[in-house]
């Protein structure tokens, strides 16, 4: 493959200097696990790497990632398009995913997404205007036996949730500071896929 | 009641059942030195005996897969661990991952030797990647510890290391070529095969590959130790061993339930899940994961095992069971998993890409009050020529819930429809 990145020249970094040391120590663990001559395949726990200290991954992200790791650009864009859990747009500081498959729909989570919705005041989809909570549907998370289940900020489980333990989870979210959120959003970029 | 047999649960109430001490404790590591004292091939042999089939979903038989991968002269030789757990309705390896990963972790040191394989990949759906994937990182860290990983393993000479991978969100890298993929940090979009991933040139890095899943190398530990004669007469023909049934819905104690391959629906239902919840009566049951064909409440003495179900036309799939109450729309139900597959078709397949969304857009039409006959009947046969279209299965993992669901309940479709 040709090495389009490293052509175009040095990439500026979109982290602060705190943010660079983890997501540079981060990088060598990532590339550490493949065959040298594999640095290429430590993609996807890169974008994780710089989505843990951005929030989302946006344009100058991407192609920060794609020089750093030798990739022609079009593939990061590629793959951090196609897998759901990176965030093409700034999204709420504590984001809250309800699941809607068929277990959870089975012990009703449609009732749980409505009562996160009119708590937060937003749809799934959205944003709060203070940028403190966002809130989307996903796709079943292996948590079937302790349906209906939550999902906060992609790794964090809450399972059996009710509106009464969802309003707890919210009040005490409220107090935290959450993910830091880069700021901005990209014209360009497609919302996500919904 | 006789006493149940357990091999995958033995340790999952016990304090802190995810340690090295307590998977010791009840003789955990014991099976790996005997394991290096055989041939390689004589492990499979054991394997072959034991009637293991993968727990992941397709039922292949794991020697069988193995010695596709023996057969091969190319070197470096890969297992990959499949932890993608994303099926609707499936929970189980989660479950090994967070309680018991070091029972998993030394069927894969076993698995790995038989293959002759010095590099081994878990690959874990993103979600896991602070939960189970840690505790899988931290059993690894053990075993290195221990010297069950690493360089010359208990003093055999055998060198292996393992890996944890964490994927992004994606049902489809669930698919043994779309994970193979996404562990060479690309989209998962699966291959086209041949070449299989056993064969050089369809594998990890091109190379031969076997792709286990999890629940699946649980069981090697017993198999050494126990011989699979043993192992094989737990099941039923062809099917050998337990399963974990991960069971949710309207049951009484939903969760993950270790019982003999081939257990009927009923069984599981009144024995292991305390029956239906509420006292309300059973209406359907998804036996193998969403994408296996529904049955009804009268098909629940069917036995479970893999063979059985193929003969009944749906499958054993993933081992996840839901169990719905009468209360139940099946329509509502169908648009639910409907919903899914359209989400999550890759989109490489013309077929699966506008079948998945047009199936789903059609029965949110019949669901919203707005369909016609016509339309259940248009779901029925597009589902039926979306079958064996497509690279990989998910399209008749879409097709098989879709079609099955109208045909056993169609009157929850006609209600909703005019005409």
């Amino acid at each position: 493959m040709i090495a389009l990145s490293k052509k175009a020249g040095e990439v500026p970094s979109p982290f602060d200097a705190e943010q660079q040391r983890r997501f540079d120590e981060g990088l060598d663990k990532a590339v550490a696990k493949y065959p040298p001559d594999r640095r290429r395949a430590s993609l996807l726990a890169v974008l994780h790497l710089a989505q843990d200290e951005l929030g989302w991954i946006s344009e100058p992200t991407m192609a920060y990632v794609a020089f750093r790791l030798d990739v022609p650009p079009v593939r990061v864009r590629e793959v951090s398009t196609f897998y759901t859990m990176y965030r093409k747009h700034p999204v709420g500081r504590h984001h809250i995913g309800v699941c809607n498959s068929v277990s959870c729909w089975a012990m009703g989570s449609e009732r749980i997404l409505r009562h996160c919705a009119e708590r937060l005041g937003i749809q799934p989809g959205q944003v709060t205007p203070d940028g403190q909570f966002s809130l989307e549907e996903v796709a079943c998370l292996a948590s079937c036996g302790t349906a209906p289940a939550v999902l906060h900020n992609n790794f964090d489980y809450f399972e059996s949730v009710t509106p009464d333990s969802i309003d707890d989870l919210i009040s005490r979210l409220r107090g935290e500071p959450g993910q830091k959120m880069a700021p901005g959003g990209h014209p360009n970029v497609p919302a996500p896929k919904r | 009641m006789p006493e149940r047999v357990k091999i995958l649960t033995v340790d999952w109430d016990k304090p802190e059942s995810w340690s090295l001490s307590t998977y010791k404790a009840s003789g955990g590591w014991r099976a790996l030195p005997k394991a290096l004292k055989m041939q390689p091939q004589q492990i499979v042999d054991e394997v072959m005996k034991s009637n293991l089939r993968g727990r992941g979903g397709a039922g292949f038989p794991t020697a069988m897969k193995w010695n596709f991968v023996r057969k091969e002269t190319s070197f470096p030789k890969y297992l990959v661990v499949n932890g993608d757990e994303g099926e609707p309705g499936t929970f189980k390896d989660r479950e090994v991952l967070l309680r018991s990963p070091h029972r998993m972790l030394e069927g894969l040191v076993i698995g790995c030797y038989a293959l002759e394989c010095h590099l081994t990949y878990v690959y874990c759906r993103g979600e896991f990647r602070k939960t189970a994937a840690v505790r899988l990182q931290q059993a690894i860290d053990e075993a290195y510890r221990e010297g069950y990983l690493g360089k010359n393993i208990l003093g055999s000479g055998f060198d292996l290391d393992a890996r944890v991978v964490i994927g992004a969100g994606a049902y489809i890298c669930g698919e043994e070529t779309a994970m193979l993929e996404s562990i060479e940090g690309r989209k998962g979009y699966p291959r086209l095969k041949p070449p299989f991933p056993a064969n050089a040139g369809g594998g990890l890095f091109k190379q031969p590959t076997a792709v286990n899943n999890v629940e699946t190398l649980a069981n090697l530990p017993t198999i050494v130790e126990k011989g699979g004669e043993w192992f094989a007469n737990v099941g039923v023909p062809k099917n050998g061993g337990t399963r974990l049934f991960a069971v949710s819905g309207h049951v009484n104690k939903p969760g993950v339930h270790e019982a003999p391959m081939g257990t009927t629906f009923r069984v599981l239902l009144d024995e292991y899940c305390g029956g239906m919840r509420g006292g309300k009566k059973l209406k359907a049951i998804i036996p193998g994961g969403a994408s296996s064909a529904i049955m009804t409440a009268e098909e629940a003495e069917w036995a479970s095992d893999y063979d059985t179900l193929k003969a009944k036309k749906t499958m054993a799939g993933s081992g996840a069971v839901v169990y719905f109450d009468e209360d139940t729309n099946m329509a509502f139900a169908l648009a639910n998993v409907m919903k899914f597959f359209a989400h999550e078709s890759c989109g490489q397949c013309t077929p699966c890409r506008e079948g998945t969304a047009w199936l789903s857009r059609l029965l949110d039409k019949i669901c919203a009050g707005r369909g016609e006959k016509v339309d259940v009947d248009n779901v029925h046969q597009i589902a039926r020529q979306m079958e064996a279209k497509t690279i990989c299965a998910l399209a008749d993992g879409a097709a098989m819930p879709a079609y099955s669901f109208i045909e056993k309940f169609r009157a929850d479709f006609d209600a909703l429809v005019r005409g």
